[in-house]
């Protein structure tokens, strides 16, 4: 935007008719085919991603967006099947697992390829986890290695010999895990992007192996071993992937491209939806929701979501670091009114940061809306009705969602402690650096299971867990979830640990949950096989395109 | 003796003729009066307002106009009424303001370079085209990060941005007028130079720099907006009238006065310095005075 210098009535006039001239221009070209009618004709996928990736390696990135695009390139050893989420053959086409449950021994097909043709083999994955737990990579997932047996160790430095972690090759295509404990989510975990392999000689071609931000997953030098392959990446403009031929399924994908687009507005996402220029949008702003409801529009589909959203506090911040201070904040959020009145999509009510439900697990809080004793707890640490109470920052992504739901709570807080909030807002990237960093006070966050099992969201606040970004530590915390519950006999003794855990974790606050998800999608009619799981993962491999109505939208 | 006559026939008459002429044009003059009620109507908000700015009412949510509240209420439960009246002492601050701080830059840098001319122009012009050719938005999100989010600073940083043109117009202006017979008429009588540029060469630059101010003006409101959206200006609860339509649109199906509103004062005030301008222009122009 450069400053406009309207001379003369007569030039401000000649750029009005000029811009009517090339809207009518591109109206003509839009009114002849919209992207969704000819993706439906060439196979191509037109998915609004929301926001620009961070990263494509998956060893680095940490987000959904992200997540979207690195499944359609990348595919770990196990697959989970999109309607029932239990495991199914990936690259490793079965597998055993000793009695104790420690012991997994993978086959991998002997037709599985990278992208560029190379085989692929048991030595790719030993490597891939090797580089994962490199600390010099900042890898943020790095714990989700943990229930490998030593993997913990090495990653912190106890032990060097990587030897002694529990993952060999046995041959080129037997892989061998050995766990710390038995762990019933392990076979999930396979299908997460922070275990997938990645190409060995690509990977050194552009830098050392734990070297972060190399060009190696730029366009054109990227290898993968998923059903698609990087074909354009233009950065805030589109990602686009095209099939793999060297897939190992290839001749089942049926889609032969997808394109990505970075849309962070959700208004413009969804307008863009409309108009037709979007199979697929997985933001619905608030405010449209009743529309599409009352016309029974069949492209809204509101399924559960395993995912909670919450604010982070950086337990580091002078007037943050009293725990009563945080359940103050906590207790002052009137969750029901912003499920209902802003959110609007039929999103829970959260007063813990496990979903209820998950694997059996319902955890047990006692954080209620009780702004009186809120009031009190603010007044015992030193601030009573507010006072003195240093001005405090939301940090948050750009996104309208996100301004509301801060906008309301700023004045919550405002209303019931009289204390000042300011709210802060910046792009993804910006964002998700500044909260690794701990340079904010509050942040907004969010939290998508990767696998179903509460250690997903509990196993987030461990002392150096790379997604914790609070600087909250809690060592009695952390032996419950690292030592206790893996170790525990059976499923209700390891419940029962979580809810203690979650309990401490409650109590101390260090978070502070707001709302369990709901997955709000706009989806064409013409995009079949879409399968709406509760971790709202798709499987391009199995969507294909489909008019009901030869083309026409 | 002849010095002092003719100062004080041109002088006193510039201004009282301007001011006649002005009343005569009666939209420049319903352009004045809203202005001028609207920074009335803003000083005193804090005192008229029916609602507090931040008053949120989560249960009531969007409402159309009622008797409650007039120009209904947003999706928050806040009265627009008030959020307008609120906003607008931000938005015609940030205008005011920021273009006054452009106007003294430019007019000063424009009329220098253009009345020493030679080296001293040629310095300062290619100043300015190197300005020009900043990304803008860099310039401003640099200012931002050296002083910090600061309201006052805001206007400021636009104010800094916003005088590149102002110069170039002035500049063209005392470069043409220098070289009018009528400056070298007034030379050749003995005035100063001083005088020159104070009883000649400003008079006459008026005219393009009160439209060019009036046109800087919601140009500014709305750059407010926009750096505000990116989370550089004002941040929420407070407001402005371009934050408020930028709100307004991402709701315009369901809830339309929460963009006709604001749009409609934004608009209206656009319109009302617009004709103020035209008017003034009108009015101070030293060649038909002497009608």
């Amino acid at each position: 935007m450069k400053p406009q210098v309207p001379v003369s009535t007569s030039s401000a006039f000649f750029t009005i008719s000029l811009i009517l001239l090339c809207s009518l221009l591109l109206g003509s070209c839009g009114s002849s085919e919209n992207n969704v009618s000819k993706g439906n004709r060439t196979g191509t996928l037109h998915w609004g991603n929301g926001t620009e990736p961070q990263s494509l390696d998956p060893h680095i990135a940490t987000g959904v967006p992200e997540h979207k695009i690195i499944v359609a390139l990348m595919e770990g050893l196990v697959l989970k099947d999109s309607k029932t989420l239990e495991p199914r053959p990936g690259v490793a086409e079965s597998w055993e697992i000793s009695d104790d449950g420690r012991v997994y021994t993978f086959h991998l097909r002997d037709n599985a390829r990278w992208s560029n043709g190379d085989p692929h083999n048991a030595h790719d994955y030993v490597w891939s986890w090797w580089r994962a737990l490199q600390p010099a990579l900042g890898n943020l997932y790095a714990y989700m290695y943990f229930s490998i047996e030593n993997a913990k160790e090495y990653y912190e430095g106890e032990i060097s010999d990587f030897e002694q972690v529990g993952v060999k090759a046995l041959d080129d295509l037997t892989l061998q895990v050995t766990l710390k404990n038995p762990t019933p989510y392990f076979l999930q975990l396979l299908d997460h992007y922070s275990l997938y392999p990645v190409h060995q000689a690509t990977v050194e071609k552009f830098g050392t192996a734990d070297q972060r931000g190399t060009r190696w997953t730029y366009e054109g030098n990227i290898v993968g071993n998923g059903a698609f392959q990087l074909r354009d990446w233009k950065i805030n403009r589109r990602v686009v992937v095209e099939r793999n031929p060297y897939y190992w399924n290839a001749d089942n994908v049926r889609l032969n491209e997808i394109v990505y687009y970075p849309t962070e507005n959700a208004i413009t996402e969804e307008r863009m939806f409309r108009a037709g220029q979007l199979h697929y949008s997985g933001t619905v702003p608030a405010d449209k929701i009743a529309t599409y409801q009352s016309n029974n529009d069949p492209a809204l589909r509101i399924d559960p979501y395993l995912g909670v959203y919450f604010y982070r506090i950086n337990v580091e911040t002078p007037q943050l670091q009293d725990k009563r201070v945080r359940r103050a904040l906590g207790m002052t959020i009137d969750r029901d009114q912003l499920t209902e009145r802003i959110l609007k999509a039929g999103q829970i009510p959260a007063y813990a940061i496990t979903p209820p439900g998950t694997m059996g697990y319902y955890p047990e809080s006692d954080l209620r809306f009780d702004p009186e004793a809120a009031r009190q707890l603010l007044a015992d640490a030193g601030y009573p009705n507010g006072e003195g109470f240093p001005s405090t920052e939301i940090l948050y992504n750009t996104s309208e969602g996100h301004r509301k739901l801060a906008v309301a709570i700023q004045q919550m807080w405002k209303k019931h402690l009289n204390i000042d909030v300011t709210l802060l807002n910046q792009e993804w990237k910006v964002y998700l650096n500044s909260v690794s960093m701990k340079d904010y006070q509050i942040g907004r966050a969010g939290w998508i299971g990767d696998y179903v099992d509460p250690n997903n969201f509990l196993d987030m606040f461990l002392c150096n867990g790379g997604n914790n970004r609070t600087g909250w530590c809690n060592p009695a915390y952390d032996k419950l979830i690292l030592e206790d519950a893996a170790e525990a006999e059976t499923h209700e003794q390891r419940l029962a640990i979580f809810t203690q855990a979650e309990k401490m974790l409650l109590a101390d606050m260090p978070v502070i949950p707001i709302y369990i998800y709901t997955s709000n999608n706009l989806v064409d009619p013409s995009v079949k096989n879409f399968s709406g799981n509760i971790l709202n993962q798709p499987s391009f491999s199995e969507i294909y395109l489909e008019s009901d109505n030869g083309g026409q939208q | 003796m002849d010095d002092l006559q003719v100062m004080e026939e041109q002088g006193s008459s510039l201004w009282r003729d301007a001011w006649i002429k002005l009343s005569k044009n009666y939209l420049a003059l319903f352009g004045l009066g809203v202005i001028v009620l609207l920074c009335i109507v803003s000083l005193l908000t804090p005192w008229i307002a029916p609602y507090g700015y931040e008053e949120q009412d989560l249960m009531l949510g969007a409402t159309a106009p009622s008797l409650q509240h007039w120009l209904g209420t947003d999706i928050f439960g806040r009265d627009m009424l008030t959020r307008i009246m609120y906003g607008g002492r931000v938005s015609l601050m940030v205008g005011f303001i920021a273009t006054a701080v452009a106007l003294v830059i430019g007019v000063l840098w424009g009329a220098i370079a253009g009345f020493v001319g030679g080296r001293v122009d040629a310095v300062m012009m290619r100043i300015v085209d190197i300005m020009y050719a900043l990304p803008f938005m860099i310039f401003i999100v640099l200012l931002m990060v050296v002083f910090g989010r600061n309201i006052l600073l805001l206007f400021l940083a636009i104010g800094a941005v916003e005088w590149l043109t102002m110069a170039r117009i002035v500049r063209s202006q005392v470069m043409s007028l220098r070289k009018q017979e009528f400056v070298e008429a007034a030379y050749s009588l003995g005035l100063s130079q001083w005088t020159i540029i104070r009883r000649h060469i400003i008079p006459n630059t008026l005219g393009p720099v009160i439209v060019y101010t009036t046109l800087t003006i919601p140009s500014v409101m709305l750059l407010e907006a926009f750096l505000s959206f990116l989370g550089l200006g004002i941040q929420p609860p407070e407001s402005s009238w371009g934050l408020l339509i930028n709100y307004g649109v991402e709701t315009m199906e369901e809830y339309p006065w929460l963009l006709i509103f604001p749009g409609v004062t934004l608009s209206l005030t656009l319109f009302a310095l617009n004709f103020l301008g035209d008017g003034l222009r009108d009015a101070l122009d030293p060649r038909t005075s002497k009608d």
